[in-house]
């Protein structure tokens, strides 16, 4: 295996898990989102949306808000700079590997 | 990867459609210009009043566009967020200077056109057909393309029937413009209107409000 093909093993699994890349990719494309909305996009439980949440604002990927709209209380993401980042670096990292494997 | 991701960002851009209140509410500005032009032709141009509307035009149509804004965006905040969520969009610095070489461009175009058309074809209106082309460029690139939501090709298909039928009819231009306005403002109303209709249908208000 070349040295390119083991980067593989680098990846971010954290931006790897697929519903956090999701949400990654999501919030990438907007300047912030509500929980409502990411879990209409996303298709994903409650629990389970909250959970991969928590673990990328852990990370410094996202950015949680707890506001209130009137007397609703509302939940806004946002993707971090660092986020963005790792979502690009994922994302090249995905592409080369792509490329070499055909 | 490229193509999923510009496949969310497509469908997220189309989210801020699915409601059809952006569409009511330019149905509105499109009814107000209609009045305008009916107006100031009524009043005819050496009037005061007539002066008055037409020296304010930029103003009015400033402030028409500001306060459409508003509306849109409280409407928005009572009938789509509770139901399907909250969205900021963000100012797209992407391409900034391309797209404003294309709006230049189009923009010397249509002035080019309306010019050619006017003195080309001395029996047609060429101020409501040039309009009806650029009504109809707005939707079809601007939200069309962008969205890919067939309505919109639809309203520019109206737009140029419309601009095209007017110019022909030999009626006086302002009366021509704001039947024109008129017509796509029904046009946007009505596919305002029904999309509202399906969307409400679609996501009933729920019965737990709030997020997570």
């Amino acid at each position: 295996m070349s040295e390119d093909l083991r980067g593989i093993n680098d990846l971010d699994r954290l931006i790897h898990e697929p519903a956090r890349l999701l949400i990654a990719t999501i919030l990438s494309t907007v300047s912030s989102a509500d929980f409502l909305f990411l879990q209409r996009e996303t298709n994903l439980t409650k629990g389970n949306l909250s959970a991969h949440l928590s673990k990328l604002e852990e990370a410094g990927y996202v950015k949680v808000e707890k506001t209130f709209k009137g007397k609703l209380p509302l939940t806004v993401c946002k993707l971090t700079a660092k986020g963005q980042k790792a979502l690009a670096a994922y994302r090249q990292q995905m592409r080369m590997f792509m490329d070499k494997t055909g | 990867m490229k193509d999923e991701t510009s496949q969310i960002e497509r469908r997220v851009n189309r989210y801020w459609y699915s409601d059809g209140i952006g569409e009511l509410i330019g149905g509105g500005v499109f009814f107000l210009l209609a009045a305008y032009f009916a107006l100031q032709q009524f009043l005819g141009e050496q009037s005061f009043v007539g002066g008055l509307l037409q020296a304010g035009l930029i103003l009015a149509l400033i402030g028409v566009m500001y306060i459409g804004r508003r509306v849109v965006n409280t409407l928005k905040a009572r009938i789509t967020y509770p139901r399907t969520g909250y969205v900021e969009y963000r100012a797209d610095a992407r391409n900034a200077n391309l797209r404003r070489v294309l709006a230049l461009l189009t923009g010397m175009a249509v002035a080019a056109l309306s010019v050619f058309v006017a003195n080309r074809f001395n029996m047609i209106d060429g101020m409501v057909a040039v309009t009806g082309v650029l009504v109809a460029i707005i939707f079809m690139v601007k939200q069309g393309w962008i969205s890919r939501l067939g309505r919109f090709f639809y309203l520019s298909a109206v737009s140029l029937v419309s601009g095209g039928i007017l110019s022909v009819s030999g009626f006086p231009r302002g009366y021509n413009l704001g039947l024109f306005y008129a017509l796509m403002g029904v046009a946007l109303a009505l596919s305002g209107g029904l999309t509202l209709k399906n969307y409400l249908r679609e996501n009933p208000f729920p019965a737990e409000t709030g997020n997570e």
